[in-house]
């Protein structure tokens, strides 16, 4: 099809679409009658049109608004911290657009100092932004995948119930998939992360969202351990939380994409033992210690949603 | 076709009808009912707007309670420089591609694997996407192409009630890239108008029209292709 065509297409379109003026509808109509390809062209592009027009409307499954209003139950308080956040949009992104631009040196710089941040004392990594003003509200999405959801849900409804998290869980079972709403203090989260991180092997894919104060803007890591999510949490500061996320997501899509896995090697480590979370929890055969969430640690300030689900199929 | 939606959903117990503007300003002073009414009067709309882009009812009920957090955490920053309409769309459809973004992957190994299956005598890499709605039931490729020829004439309720026939459509939807199945869906199932479509998407007027005539174009060859 050559440009003229392309351009024919588009008047078409928008003569179905009664998107043109009577003058141009009247010019359409006369090249329709004066050309039957044009003729047969407008009638394809309307059975086109009519197929998807036909497909049947479905509709929202019961109970969403239900969800929506458990939701925003969850996450009220953290509107209250918007104006504070706002003030930071600048800078969140600033290091993301030059991580885009870099080069494979620059990348290497960064894949350096996550692992110097990891080996160094903690801390370190926040230093300069430690004691200053209140922490703000950490909030992101972990989506998991396992073949076999049954045994995970029943491994993770145990953990919220021996750390006696249930006050700070809402849980949720779709066909495909179980939803575990966190919304607490960082000390109780790391316990749920620690015990997850006994089963992490059976998890096909990890990946975290951590939520920007950019409306819309997320950092997505991908292959994250559970010692990264519970390192990215525990930090006492959003931005703090959110750089290293990045940092994690440019050393994990590079661990994934060197030959070798070359950092890893440096470091000596296998991945998932990267780093570890400090909570002594012995949970051979699949079962969990009992281990309250401690007191006094249920300020809300962490909100995590976790999506475990079956492998993806995608469906009509 | 409506320039706006019509106020189903906005309906008080009055059965007066209010317009979105005006449940957005009783929003913000604090009526929680407003909210309700706005969520109750969109949530079909979005979520078939969603459905049709990801293809997934599981992943676009998800999106659809996402999209109505986001929309009830940032009314604050809706300046109502454009309709509430068009806003909220604009949230939904930037929570929906940035998942289809996220999942490109995923969802071109799922369509892979599903190739493969319908032919476990053949590599992976051998099987054309297409080969599997020609061994499909003849009975849809028929209706696909004598909807397509020019011979007969179309009827959309016989269309609309073949689910094979709908299945192969929405899998054809799903081989377009998701800018042109974006526009196709906002115009052809949600039926904006181009202008509502590029305020959505927050592009030009002319690029509303390329999109929809590539992607209309392209979803024809697909289908032709799966009639066989």
């Amino acid at each position: 099809m050559n440009r003229g065509d392309i351009n024919i297409d588009e008047l078409l379109n928008s003569y179905i679409d009664a998107e043109l003026t009577q003058e141009q509808q009247m010019e359409v109509r006369r090249l329709i009658a004066d050309d039957d390809q044009i003729a047969r062209r407008l009638q394809d592009l309307q059975r086109c049109k009519m197929l998807v027009a036909c497909l049947p409307h479905a509709q929202v499954p019961a109970g969403t608004l239900e969800q929506i209003r458990a939701s925003l139950q969850d996450r009220t308080p953290s509107r209250q911290t918007l104006p504070f956040q706002e003030h930071r949009e600048t800078r969140q992104f600033s290091g993301r657009r030059v991580l885009a631009a870099a080069t494979m040196i620059a990348l290497m710089a960064v894949s350096t100092a996550v692992i110097y941040s990891i080996f160094a004392p903690q801390g370190t990594a926040d230093r300069s932004t430690a004691g200053t003003a209140a922490a703000t509200r950490f909030g992101g999405k972990l989506e998991l995948t396992t073949s076999d959801l049954t045994a995970v849900d029943a491994f993770i409804s145990r953990v919220i119930r021996d750390n006696e998290l249930s006050d700070r869980v809402h849980t949720a079972g779709l066909a495909d998939r179980r939803v575990y709403s966190f919304t607490g203090g960082r000390d109780a989260l790391t316990l749920l992360l620690s015990d997850l991180a006994t089963i992490w092997e059976r998890f096909g894919s990890a990946r975290l969202i951590v939520e920007t104060p950019k409306f819309g803007e997320q950092i997505v890591v991908d292959a994250v351990t559970a010692a990264q999510v519970a390192q990215i949490v525990k930090q006492e500061h959003w931005e703090g939380s959110i750089r290293l996320a990045k940092d994690f997501a440019v050393l994990n899509s590079m661990a994934e994409s060197l030959p070798g896995r070359e950092i890893l090697a440096a470091t000596g480590e296998k991945k998932p033992s990267l780093i570890t979370i400090p909570k002594p929890v012995l949970t051979g055969d699949g079962k969990t210690v009992k281990n309250p969430a401690p007191a006094g640690a249920d300020t809300k300030e962490v909100e995590l949603t976790i999506v475990v689900r079956a492998p993806k199929v995608l469906g009509p | 076709m409506p320039s706006e939606p019509a106020n189903t959903g906005g309906l008080p117990p009055s059965g007066v009808p209010i317009d979105d503007a005006t449940l957005v300003q009783q929003w913000r002073w604090g009526d929680s009912a407003a909210m309700e009414r706005l969520i109750l009067k969109y949530q079909n709309r979005i979520y078939n707007v969603i459905l049709k882009i990801c293809a997934n009812p599981d992943d676009a009920a998800e999106l659809t309670q996402d999209t109505f957090v986001k929309i009830i955490q940032g009314i604050d920053k809706f300046a109502g420089k454009s309709s509430f309409y068009t806003w909220a769309f604009r949230i939904a459809v930037n929570v929906t591609l940035n998942y289809c973004q996220r999942n490109s992957r995923i969802a071109l190994h799922s369509l892979d694997a599903e190739d493969y299956d319908s032919h476990p005598s053949t590599g992976a890499g051998q099987a054309s996407p297409f080969d599997k709605f020609r061994a499909g039931p003849e009975r849809s490729q028929r209706a696909l192409k004598d909807f397509l020829s020019d011979n007969k004439s179309p009827d959309p309720a016989v269309v609309a009630q073949n689910k094979e026939l709908c299945d192969i459509v929405v899998k054809s939807l799903m081989r377009l890239d998701d800018a042109q199945r974006t526009v196709i869906v906002l115009r052809d199932i949600e039926g904006m108008n181009y202008a509502q479509i590029a305020k959505v998407l927050d592009i030009e007027l002319g690029t509303v029209r390329s999109r929809l005539s590539r992607g209309r174009s392209r979803l024809r060859e697909i289908l032709e292709a799966m009639s066989g």
